[in-house]
């Protein structure tokens, strides 16, 4: 039984060994990102050029292209929601994933000086929970039937289920690092401004950061992600290269 | 036990010899997109510079038969304009600039006395679209600031003044303006 579990443990610091080193490796690209962030400077929307931009603004969306989201019902520009089910595995217990959904839609971001269209898709979205819940509503029910999910157990009580919402709504502070690039839906030279020209994409660069926080937060995230990559990978490495070489009998 | 710790030492010092090289090519890395950054911000004023002069002889075309008494504010918007268009460097560039933007201000704060010209429908989209661009102008004018702050700034700071002392990086000027344009514009009626 003993061997057993210095086995498990020979493994697991093999799975550990894996985890560190791309920790370590992530945290270079974390501490680029951290200084595009850093070097870029915020631009006004009204005099976006194409290229890299960094903007900060308030999320508007047309009545046509909100959507609902599926558990509290709140009007979003997107959407990311997640069920989950708490389930005995062995010993120890956890919520596990059992669907999830993303439902997106064109926005545009104002700041004093003009609006710009963004199209959120393939970027890397920073948004907190913005809804949970545990109580089967009305509209949760209708959502959970509408997708064949099961919510009852075979002896008929409810199962223990967690719903959580993350969505950008109207009205949001959003921090965006992204491409300006051609709007697809004004046709070249009609554009009554040069930035109605333009629409907020992913680019060329393959860095495309959307995060309803302001920009020293989203810094802020970043210095401990590179901290954490770098000191949190390294140590990861060290430990597991400790077991494995202790458990060949190397150390 | 010795090769086991031996090769965990040389992986730690690996591991930090490799944050130490990353973090000094990033540094590098930074300066050289700064640098690039900078001459793009500058070409995207130039872009409005010249939408900006294109725009001017329609604008001294539509005001001339109105401001018979302000011949030396169009010359000296004409004056300015040939002096953009032959500036070669960006120091010429700015300064024609704050010259025409001078000039701008004065022509449309002199139009409220005519009327006439006031109600043309021409001056008016031209007046505006001119804005436009002043406007835009502005900001862009203040996000090439930002960015040459930020590379000074950095050049100055350790460690990356290792780096900017190796590329033998020179501080960058700022897009000044004139003594002229920051004073209020007088218009006697």
């Amino acid at each position: 039984m003993a061997d057993d579990g210095a086995m498990k443990m020979f493994v697991y610091s093999f799975v550990g060994l894996g985890v560190g080193v791309y920790l370590f490796f992530k945290g270079f690209t974390w501490l680029r990102e951290k200084r595009l962030i850093e070097n870029t400077p915020t631009s006004k929307i009204r005099s976006l050029a194409m290229g890299r931009v960094e903007i900060f603004g308030k999320v508007v969306a047309e009545a046509k292209k909100k959507i609902k989201s599926p558990f509290s019902g709140a009007d979003c520009v997107y959407c990311k929601w997640t069920i989950e089910e708490y389930r005995n595995q062995g010993k120890s217990s956890r919520w596990v994933v059992v669907k999830e959904g993303v439902e997106t839609n064109h926005f545009n971001l104002q700041d004093n000086t003009g609006k710009v269209l963004v199209d959120p898709k393939d970027s890397q979205l920073d948004i907190p929970v913005d809804f949970e819940s545990k109580k089967l509503t009305e509209p949760i029910k209708k959502y959970l039937d509408g997708e064949a999910i099961k919510y009852k157990s075979w002896l008929g009580f409810n199962k223990s289920l967690r719903f959580r919402e993350y969505y950008l709504a109207p009205g949001d502070e959003v921090y965006i690092m992204g491409s300006a690039g051609d709007n697809p839906f004004v046709e070249d030279g009609s554009a009554q401004n040069n930035v109605d020209d333009i629409m907020i994409q992913k680019g060329k660069s393959d860095f495309y950061y959307i995060s309803d926080k302001p920009e020293t937060a989203v810094l802020k995230k970043f210095k401990w992600k590179v901290l954490g990559g770098f000191l949190g990978g390294g140590a990861l490495i060290v430990v597991c290269l400790f077991y494995i070489f202790f458990f060949i009998g190397i150390l | 036990m010795a090769i086991g710790l031996g090769i965990i030492i040389a992986v730690v010092v690996v591991l930090v010899a490799l944050v130490f090289i990353g973090y000094f090519v990033g540094i590098y890395n930074a300066f050289v997109r700064l640098r690039n950054d900078i001459k793009k911000s500058w070409s995207n004023i130039n872009v409005l510079l010249k939408q900006r002069h294109d725009e001017l002889p329609k604008l001294i075309a539509s005001v001339k038969g109105y401001m018979k008494h302000e011949k030396s504010t169009l010359a000296e918007l004409t004056k300015a304009r040939t002096a953009f268009m032959s500036a070669k460097t960006m120091d010429a560039k700015a300064a024609a600039d704050n010259q025409i933007t001078s000039a701008l201000k004065t022509i449309f704060a002199v139009a409220e006395n005519y009327p006439n010209l006031k109600a043309n429908e021409n001056f008016l989209q031209l007046q505006s679209r001119i804005s436009g661009l002043e406007n835009e102008l502005a900001d862009r004018r203040e996000f090439y600031n930002e960015s040459v702050n930020t590379y000074n700034i950095k050049r100055e700071s350790f460690p990356d003044m290792i780096v900017a002392g190796w590329m033998k990086l020179q501080s960058k000027e700022m897009f000044k303006v004139s003594e002229e344009e920051q004073q209020d514009v007088k218009v006697e009626f």
